[in-house]
């Protein structure tokens, strides 16, 4: 029986696509069986983001309005086995679906696969109560910014109110030159305001760029990143993995090199 | 340096917004709330306003002063 966890934020562009295009790719790294699904009808991205943009035939709402089965709808990510995606409509409005059925969708996925992670828009609006209403488990990604934080606030409570109880953390696009100068918020800092627990903290990584560019989780890639996503599918497969040290560039060895540059 | 981090800028703007947001109040409000609770309550106990604290999170209001051990 498998679990259906719901990545989501409130405000946009804080990293939840390409968070669940890299934690589908790590869980199927770790030979689970996994389904990602875009739940943002009228503006696909999932896709794109894995680079399986080409591949799409049937969507999400075909496959609730009945005009294809299920199986035909998803697709198989051939660089990662037993990676599946559900690419969202492009055409449909928000309204074509209702959160019953989504249920009724991730209780038939939950048969065949061992995580199902659901893409949620931005907003608290029909998209984000499709996208929690099946879900088990949330995700909640944000950045060390006052508008992001203030949105999963928000987030966290309406997940309260509508009695989803685990809920964990996930700050995106960290950058500890700024911390160590006292203009970023810490992880702590975080954390504290938002008092859920934290599964992963994420460097602010140029090769999630060039990732995305390629259509390649950057899990694949030899990356700080990489790793630190890697880290966070173990945390959620239940493994107790200790948090990674964020490094600055100002680290000991850009210093070091540094100081070699000077005449 | 002389300026403030703005760090501490953001710290204290996010806490009074999510207070706010938390309670359906505007961010002044949080400090009404703290001074009538302070005054109601130091006329039964004995406070200090050092002490006082008023936390809200998203079911809570938890009101802490420094009485004695029970």
């Amino acid at each position: 029986m498998g679990e259906v966890i719901v990545i989501t934020s409130g405000k946009g562009g804080v990293g939840k696509t390409t968070t669940t295009a890299n934690l589908g790719a790590g869980l199927s790294k770790l030979d689970k069986k996994v389904a990602v699904i875009d739940t943002d009808l009228g503006l696909r991205n999932l896709d794109v983001v894995m680079g399986l943009e080409n591949l799409i035939v049937y969507n999400l709402v075909d496959v609730i309005e009945g005009t294809c089965r299920l199986k035909q709808a998803l697709i198989r990510d051939k660089r990662y086995e037993n990676l599946y995606l559900l690419p969202s409509a492009q055409t449909k409005d928000k309204t074509a679906i209702s959160p019953g059925q989504m249920k009724k969708l991730t209780s038939e996925l939950r048969e065949e696969f061992d995580y199902i992670l659901l893409d949620c828009p931005a907003g608290i609006e029909q998209g984000f109560m499709n996208a929690i209403a099946g879900a088990d488990r949330a995700i909640i990604v944000t950045t060390p910014e006052v508008s992001a934080i203030r949105d999963a606030d928000r987030i966290i409570g309406l997940l309260e109110s509508n009695q989803l109880k685990k809920k964990e953390l996930i700050i995106n696009r960290i950058r500890m030159d700024m911390v160590k100068r006292g203009d970023m918020m810490t992880v702590d800092d975080v954390t504290e305001i938002l008092s859920i627990p934290l599964i992963g903290a994420l460097p602010d990584d140029e090769q999630v760029v060039i990732g995305t560019n390629q259509g390649e989780p950057v899990i694949g890639l030899d990356s700080k990143a990489g790793t630190a996503y890697m880290n966070i599918c173990k945390r959620i497969t239940g493994l107790d993995v200790p948090f990674m040290e964020l490094q600055s560039n100002s680290g000991f060895l850009s210093k070091l090199s540094g100081l070699f540059k000077k005449d | 340096m002389l300026r403030k981090s703005s760090v501490s800028i953001a710290k204290d703007r996010i806490k009074a917004l999510i207070i706010s947001d938390r309670v359906h109040c505007t961010p002044d409000a949080y400090e009404n709330i703290c001074r009538e609770l302070y005054s109601s309550l130091s006329k039964y106990m004995e406070l200090t306003e050092d002490d006082f604290r008023v936390d809200i999170n998203r079911t809570q209001v938890i009101i802490t002063f420094a009485g004695e051990e029970a």
